[in-house]
């Protein structure tokens, strides 16, 4: 049996005219499709605002009902802006938890995110009960070793080629981890630097082994493009220097909400939505809106001050209306120099540093398990 | 919630103390602070500290007015000067008040120059806080002593402006129903002191505005005769210094008891207690700062020495006494006696 004609050398193609056969003969190239991304968040303190500052309190979490529960504000309307933007743009997205807290809250926390309409593709939480039956002492307090060890499982799993980033806050130790994991699966950190940092944090021997492992079976690519953390406790913001221009310190979800739309991931209507959200439910004022997104710009995070994009807050409604502000002078002046085209201003980007893990560690077990000053 | 100027680059531990007062008034209030500055040098500053950013805003000045730096000179030579611009901020409406540990000179020239004065004030006056003797526990542990060093001599009708101010002060922010007033002589008797207290004096006791209650003494000061005292700058300002000294005083006094003898150490260690009131009440870095009354908008003056706390409370003076509307309140006075 000869083999079937290929259809552009069938007869047909001279019917169809030569357009179809040129369409035919050249291998249709699918349009490329935008590389995945995987959004991984911490519950406690940077979703949720968990009150731990008393053992009462931290005793009441447990029974907490989801509608009890109070969430970040303007968390909400920046994680759904961030899938609903990755499905327009056809790109693939994965939102999960990695929580420090028990399974057994997992039931309200789910709930909680339905109520919020928050998706999400999976959460892990930290099984204390099963440490403790088994007498695992050391790993009830144990944070880095626990999520490390999650984040690189989770990374193993994931779609490759997919861009990732890392929400967390100042209360523990998210900015060490994230960037410890960031730097594993860039390859920046080698497995025999990994170890010595393990061991510097005290980390469990049996968990040691199992990160290693784990740190050689992660496919090696630059996946994590930046690390937000919340500062929930206020912690000022230069401790954070050390960790490089990746992580960046917000004081709230606008900042957040900012960065990520000069990133390219949220459009300004998601930035519109954080702020709104932060005025309606947070009692911001469009002033203090305007001041945290000047504290972004000298903070050197946002690289580009875009006259453009404070044009459009302001008709938003999220920023004060400069219109009306100011003498005749200042406002016809103002109005001049929004006529001008423009260069963006803001400082120049931050060089890529390479992170002094063993000076970072020190400074965090000085600190009491919190940022330390490392600078 | 009002809009405080703050001047980052004046005073002697500028700008680091004064971006770090800032930096804690915005954690504990939601005043929203303009700190005015080297913009650079602040953020770096506040890099290193705790701070909540929605309340916190720079505007940029390049130059700074030197402590030591002669007031004319210096605001002639320096346009860019941050206490030259915090006060064109708040002359302009982009603040309410402003907020200074810098050169007095300058700051007084500076308001001088961009305020407006209240219709029918002459001169302006710091009006400042000091401890007294109070009689009842309900009574302010406050009084008010102006002026403190803006006008270093006065006439008669001055002083009686002083008074106008002083009480309208008192009324509004320390909450005195009718405040007692007292002219600051060297006797009780009307016509001692000179040709000036004397008129101040006749001026007074005239006005049913004022419940004036006469001459005080130095000794009477503590006392807690009067709410509010009227003297002339110079007076005012040496009267202010010597009571910022007796905390210092006392301090040194129980540090060399506590060296000699050992039961002098244990009567100490009782006393301590009492010595850090004493030490508390005539801090200054307790009340903040001295507002300067008689312009339609708002400058305090904190002290030079002025460390994070004292700016902290600096600026709350300065927003309580922007929400008492205490301008308003002495234009009211004013315009009543004329």
């Amino acid at each position: 049996m000869s083999p079937s004609k290929p259809a552009e050398h069938s007869g047909r193609a001279a019917r169809t005219g030569w357009v179809e056969v040129l369409r035919a003969r050249r291998p249709r190239r699918a349009a490329a499709a935008p590389p995945p991304v995987v959004y991984r968040w911490d519950l406690d303190k940077t979703y949720l605002k968990s009150d731990f500052e008393s053992l009462t309190k931290m005793m009441r979490v447990p029974f907490e009902r989801a509608e009890d529960k109070i969430d970040e504000p303007g968390v909400v309307a920046l994680m759904r802006a961030l899938r609903a933007s990755a499905r327009a743009e056809g790109r693939r997205v994965f939102v999960y938890f990695v929580s420090a807290s028990p399974p057994q809250i997992g039931r309200a926390i789910r709930e909680k995110l339905a109520l919020d309409g928050v998706e999400i593709d999976g959460i892990v939480f930290k099984d204390q009960l099963q440490h403790l039956v088994r007498g695992r002492f050391r790993f009830l307090r144990e944070q880095i070793g626990f999520k490390l060890a999650e984040l690189l499982k989770a990374r193993i799993a994931a779609p490759a080629g997919a861009a990732e980033y890392l929400f967390g806050d100042d209360w523990e130790s998210d900015s060490l981890c994230y960037s410890i994991y960031a730097d594993v699966v860039s390859g920046r950190l080698d497995h025999q630097a990994l170890g010595e940092i393990l061991v510097r944090l005290r980390i469990d021997p049996a968990r040691l082994v199992e990160i290693r492992a784990l740190a050689r079976k992660v496919p090696v690519e630059d996946a994590v493009r930046r690390i937000f953390i919340n500062l929930e406790r206020r912690t000022p913001p230069g401790r954070f220097r050390s960790f490089g221009a990746r992580l960046v310190p917000t004081f709230n979800y606008f900042q957040t909400a900012l960065v990520l739309h000069e990133e390219g991931m949220v459009p300004l209507a998601a930035v519109v939505g954080v702020g709104h959200s932060l005025i309606d439910r947070a009692t911001y004022t469009r002033a203090q809106l305007r001041n945290s997104l000047d504290d972004l710009v000298r903070r050197g995070h946002l690289l580009r001050d875009d006259p453009p994009l404070r044009r459009d807050l302001e008709e938003a409604g999220v920023l004060p209306s400069m219109v009306a502000q100011g003498t005749w002078s200042q406002r016809l002046w103002r109005r001049l120099r929004r006529r001008r085209p423009q260069s963006a201003r803001g400082p120049a980007p931050r060089p890529a540093v390479a992170i002094d893990y063993p000076k970072l560690v020190d400074a965090w077990l000085a600190s009491g398990g919190r940022p330390g000053d490392a600078s | 919630m009002p809009v405080i100027a703050v001047d980052a680059m004046g005073g002697d531990f500028a700008p680091e103390e004064i971006v770090k007062g800032v930096a804690d008034a915005s954690l504990a209030t939601a005043i929203e602070c303009v700190l005015v500055g080297d913009e650079p040098r602040i953020q770096a500053v506040l890099d290193t500290l705790s701070y909540n950013p929605a309340h916190i805003r720079i505007h940029h000045a390049g130059e700074a007015v030197g402590m030591q730096e002669h007031p004319r000179e210096a605001l002639k030579s320096k346009r860019d000067a941050s206490i030259r611009v915090g006060a064109t901020l708040v002359a302009q409406g982009q603040a309410d008040a402003l907020v200074s540990a810098g050169n007095t000179g300058a700051c007084l020239l500076a308001c001088s120059r961009e305020f407006r004065t209240i219709k029918g004030v002459r001169k302006a006056a710091l009006a400042s806080v000091y401890p007294r003797h109070v009689d009842h526990p309900d009574q302010d542990q406050l009084a008010l002593l102006l002026d403190v060093g803006a006008t270093i001599r006065c006439d008669a009708v001055d002083l009686v402006q002083f008074a106008l101010m002083g009480s309208a002060y008192a009324q509004r922010v320390s909450k005195v129903a009718r405040p007692r007033v007292a002219l600051l002589n060297m006797g009780i008797e009307p016509f001692k002191g000179g040709d000036v207290l004397a008129e101040a004096h006749e001026r007074l006791a005239a006005m049913p505005a004022i419940q004036f209650v006469g001459n005080v003494e130095g000794n009477d000061i503590a006392k807690g005769i009067a709410d509010v005292i009227v003297c002339e700058g110079l007076l005012g300002s040496v009267v202010l210094k010597f009571i910022e000294g007796i905390a210092d005083v006392v301090n040194d006094v129980a540090s060399n008891a506590v060296k000699q003898r050992l039961v002098w150490r244990l009567g100490m260690r009782l006393l301590s207690r009492g010595l850090r009131e004493v030490s508390h009440l005539t801090d200054y870095a307790q009340y903040g700062g001295a507002p300067l009354l008689g312009f339609e908008q708002l400058l305090v003056k904190a002290h030079e020495r002025s460390r994070a706390h004292a700016i902290a409370n600096a600026v709350k003076l300065a927003a309580k006494t922007v929400r008492d509307g205490i301008t308003a309140e002495i234009a009211a006075a004013i315009q009543a006696a004329r």
